[in-house]
């Protein structure tokens, strides 16, 4: 019946309970972290009036939980695991995009899983969460732009202009932001349990 | 922990005491079979329950947990505690009448669909207890069951333990520091080794009693029954004393429009002068001294400095006169500076990653009242960090991580940090919860210099033996209305205890009583979901006026289907609009150009051509997230993960660790309220500039993602005790289809296909991807 996991070569990348809780619980947080961005960001709109697409710069808030999710519990499905999750919780608290919020969960979070699954799932460095920020901003700016295509009026310069900016987001927010906030988690302790637990001692350039 | 032999027969309670550090927590997760495989942890030797390593006895274990919050997993009193016998694949029909008979033992008589978010501390570990005894163990471990609960809770507690495990005949070892409740109702105490190993063990009488074994127990900090630490004679205060701190006609809750928990309150504080605030739980204790300390705005009446707390500059700077003597309107860098506020959780007030740099930070952040001029030098900054890191023991952790220290070190450093930047008021919110008694009386000692270098004292506190050492007054909360006025007391009154906690005005996950009922709340969630897809879809493929008119115009009609009441719908719905105009606006000024010009920017216009395309974006965005709304606010996510796991076949694990981790979430808010506040009680000020926000933001975030993975990793812990993690289990509940579901897909289908048709018909049909 349940069985405990062995230190078999497989372990890398079986997930154990506490990594499906600790992921959850990282993009349930998310959540409340999105709903306090929510009550900010909307006040700094108006920087954007001018160039709407350019409001695509604090895209990466929507991303972080996915490059987040990964550095923190290193197994496979992580990033994808995690944005969905946060995309549920997000449209359980009545998102602004609807139902969509689900399937733009999974293409943001796949964006992500795509540069840690190409690296075996073995590299956790600075330049892969920042690869990893990126990919999933150009995801998730393609699909907005382009797949659901909420801006239908825009030129294709300003759709591209709306994915270069939702890029830079993601680079930098979801990227550099989670890698930061992971060292930084991993210095309190909180990831004992945690294969990332010495994510703190790790070379910045892997 | 190393070198342990022990062997425990059927039926036997022990009870389990040491020092922290000597492996308690790790030899119950052992024995629970939870304790996590991997590179850091080693293990000797074996561990055999009923003759079988521990790891294959799932399910012959149960296990409790100190943290209330982390034992529940479900969000309904009976799914909760079928949870445990689901997993360990008890067939369903036997599980109902095995739930009710655990309710009944541990004496909660609840329905079963009460939610298990409203119940107090105690009620939570008599429902996990309930949980453990559904899966029929044969051995329950009780990791400090009490330690998180009042005096009350802890009796309760105890009382529904011996009742229904005596009754059960499990054996039962119990892991606790305060030893008093436990010490008649077990057969053994077992004195652990710090290092390992078993130091004494005996009956409870024989261990207790006066002589050299209580002597030691009492010197590593163990709570002997009928020990309270010795403290010297206290010195009378400096008599007459300036006045700091003036409560009029005071009111206090937690948010804006939330029922008052105290009203009609007059106080002053002296210098001094120590104060307890007492009271039940959920009476308002907290929220009187958040309010006191300036965290919280006053409900009603005024919190007012006097000259001994303001200063005599105090009138300078502020904006409004009346703004300078109240201390919510004090900047952050003012606030420590004069009123020192220490939280009940440690770690909701570590902002930096070093103890020297914790220490520092409050004197670095303390400004002169209404000005920007900074309190202290580096020399004096210095020079005080030092003093308090060799007063309170600190000196070799100086470079450690403030997160990574003991318990009793972690609330030492706590008080020390708000101490730093010589505050003439303290307020500190349960100060002794869950310390050992060495840790005890140090607090009361550093306590007292304060009091008798002038400072102030207020706390919270169940402690009577604390209020005595501090030789404390006491202002009773009371949550019933009934004045009871007793001599030298003053009994402001509350409202009822079960008053919801302040999440900060974020909806919930859980529907309310009336969508619950309504028609949608009667759907199944897939049902739901494929209504809503069929409804919208035409709205994804084209932009127009008349799919987004008729879509809106038909989920408006339905609201009454979901049980919602129109203000709430407004609440929810308020930030779709504001991104529907954003959405609108940044459309109107780019779209093409046609007709008359109605506004000219210069690099762009907005004519009546793009206004309209403007109008159709916005409406369309609107349009797709409405009915997701209307639906989704009357969708439990449990009714959501049973249906996702049963019916769509996803994996269970993944399901029901995302249920359980949702469940956390109105905690998280409550979490998220609760660190802004902390945070500004140790000078962090989160007004100002977009940068300073987010700063600010920044800060608190990791802070919550903290005690979010501590939290995880327990439930984790609770729910792996309770069986969970395996390929196969049952349920108690299962997810169906009916009539109702067939009549919603093809409501939501043929919604869809009018708006598409009627689009169409008018020509207005205007494909996004051409």
């Amino acid at each position: 019946m349940s069985s405990t996991l062995s230190a078999a070569p497989t372990a890398r990348y079986t997930w154990r309970v506490v990594d499906i809780v600790v992921a959850s619980v990282i993009a349930v947080a998310s959540g409340v972290i999105f709903w306090a961005w929510n009550t900010t960001h909307h006040a700094f709109d108006f920087i954007f009036v001018a160039f709407p697409p350019s409001s695509a710069l604090l895209a990466g808030m929507w991303l972080f939980p996915a490059v987040l999710g990964a550095l923190i519990i290193r197994k496979p499905g992580a990033a994808l695991f995690c944005e969905m999750v946060a995309a549920v919780v997000s449209s359980l608290l009545g998102s602004e995009y609807g139902w969509t919020v689900w399937a733009s969960g999974i293409i943001q979070g796949l964006g992500a899983e795509i540069v840690f699954a190409v690296l075996l799932y073995r590299r956790w460095s600075l330049p892969v969460a920042l690869f990893a920020g990126l990919l999933t901003g150009i995801f998730g700016g393609v699909n907005d732009a382009f797949v659901f295509s909420w801006f239908p009026d825009y030129t294709e310069s300003m759709k591209l202009a709306y994915v270069v900016f939702m890029a830079i987001s993601g680079l930098v927010i979801a990227g550099l932001g989670s890698w930061a906030l992971t060292r930084a988690l991993s210095r309190t302790g909180a990831l004992s349990s945690m294969a990332s637990r010495k994510a703190a001692q790790e070379r910045v350039l892997g | 922990m190393l070198g342990l032999d022990l062997d425990i027969d059927a039926g036997e309670k022990v009870l389990l005491v040491g020092p922290s550090g000597a492996g308690k927590s790790t030899l119950m997760h052992a024995l629970a079979g939870v304790l996590q495989d991997d590179e850091d942890n080693a293990s000797a030797g074996e561990l055999l329950i009923d003759g079988r390593p521990a790891a294959a006895a799932h399910g012959r274990t149960g296990l409790m947990q100190q943290d209330p919050e982390t034992q529940i997993v479900q969000a309904r009193v009976g799914d909760d505690v079928a949870f445990g016998a689901e997993n360990l694949s008890v067939d369903p029909e036997l599980i109902w009448p095995r739930v009710i008979e655990s309710l009944h033992a541990v004496g909660l008589s609840l329905p079963l669909d009460h939610p298990t978010s409203s119940l107090s501390g105690g009620q939570k570990q008599r429902l996990a207890l309930a949980g453990i005894l559904a899966m029929r163990p044969g051995l329950v471990l009780l990791d400090e069951p009490t330690a998180n609960l009042d005096p009350e809770g802890v009796l309760e507690v105890r009382d529904a333990v011996i009742d229904a495990v005596g009754a059960s005949g499990a054996t039962m070892i119990i892991v606790e520091h305060r030893l008093a409740a436990w010490a008649d109702a077990v057969d053994r105490v077992i004195v652990l080794e710090p290092g390992g190993g078993i130091a004494y063990q005996g009956t409870p009488a024989r261990l207790f009693a006066p002589g050299p074994i209580r002597d030691r127990l009492i010197d590593a900090g163990v709570w002997v029954p009928g020990h309270t630490p010795v403290l010297p004679a206290r010195l009378k205060p400096a008599a007459p004393a300036a006045g700091l701190l003036r409560g009029r006609g005071l009111a206090v809750s937690r948010t804006a429009q939330g029922p008052a928990a105290v009203s009609g309150l007059d106080l002053r504080i002296d210098a001094g002068q120590a104060l307890c605030i007492t009271g039940a739980n959920g009476a308002g204790k907290s929220t009187l001294a958040l309010t006191l300390a300036g965290l919280l705005p006053e409900r009603a009446g005024s919190v007012a400095a006097l000259p001994g707390l303001s200063g005599d500059q105090g009138a300078a700077g502020a904006s409004d006169p009346g703004d300078a003597d109240r201390p919510y309107r004090w900047r952050a860098g003012e606030l420590v500076a004069r009123i020192g506020t220490v939280f009940q959780e440690p770690e909701h007030q570590f902002v930096t990653a070093t103890v020297r740099e914790e220490l520092a930070f409050g004197p670095r952040r303390a400004r002169r009242p209404g000005s920007k001029t900074r309190l202290y030098t580096d020399e004096e900054i210095t020079g005080r960090v030092d003093e308090l890191l060799d007063r309170l023991g600190l000196r070799h952790l100086a470079e450690a991580n403030p997160f990574t220290l003991s318990g009793g070190e972690k609330r030492r450093l706590s008080v020390a940090t708000v101490l730093a930047a010589r505050p003439r008021l303290l307020i500190l919110d349960e100060p002794t919860f869950g310390q050992d008694a060495n840790t005890w009386r140090e607090l009361a000692l550093l306590l007292r210099e304060q009091l008798q270098d002038g400072v102030a004292v207020v706390a919270v506190t169940h402690d009577a033996g604390f209020a005595a050492a501090l030789g404390a007054s006491t202002v009773e909360v009371v949550a019933d209305r009934r004045p009871c006025r007793e001599p030298g007391r003053t009994t402001p009154q509350g409202p009822d205890p079960t008053t919801a906690r302040a999440s900060g005005g974020m909806p919930g996950l859980e529907p309310d009583a009336g969508a619950r009922a309504s028609f949608f709340g009667r759907c199944n969630p897939l049902a739901k979901l494929a209504a809503v897809v069929l409804a919208t879809v035409p709205l994804i493929a084209s932009l127009d006026l008349v799919t987004s008119s008729i879509v809106v115009l038909a989920s408006l009609l339905l609201l009454r289907l979901g049980g919602i009441a129109p203000g709430r719908f407004l609440l929810r719905a308020w930030p779709l609009l504001v991104a529907a105009l954003f959405a609108a606006w940044g459309t109107a000024l780019v779209g093409n150009d046609a007709g008359a010009v109605l506004l000219d920017l210069g690099v762009a216009t907005i004519s009546e051509g793009s206004l309209v395309s403007g109008v159709a974006t916005g409406l369309r965005i609107f349009a797709v997230a409405v009915p997701a709304v209307i639906v989704l606010s009357s969708t439990d996510p449990t009714d959501l993960a049973n249906a996702l796991a049963q019916q769509a076949r996803l994996p269970h694990r993944f399901v029901l660790g995302a249920l359980a981790g949702m469940r956390l979430i109105g905690l998280l808010a409550e979490e998220w309220v609760t660190l802004g506040m902390a945070r500004r009680a140790r000078g962090v000020g989160a007004q100002g500039g977009f940068v300073q926000r987010l700063r600010a933001n920044a800060g608190q975030s990791l802070g919550l993602m903290v005690q979010a993975i501590r939290r995880a990793s327990r439930l984790a812990v609770t729910m792996e005790a309770k069986g969970f993690g395996g390929t196969h289990r049952t349920w108690a509940r299962t997810a169906t289809f009916s009539w109702r579901d067939g009549a919603l897909v093809a409501g939501g289908l043929s919604l869809g296909a009018v708006a598409t048709a009627a689009a169409l018909l008018t020509g207005a049909w205007n494909l996004v991807w051409g």
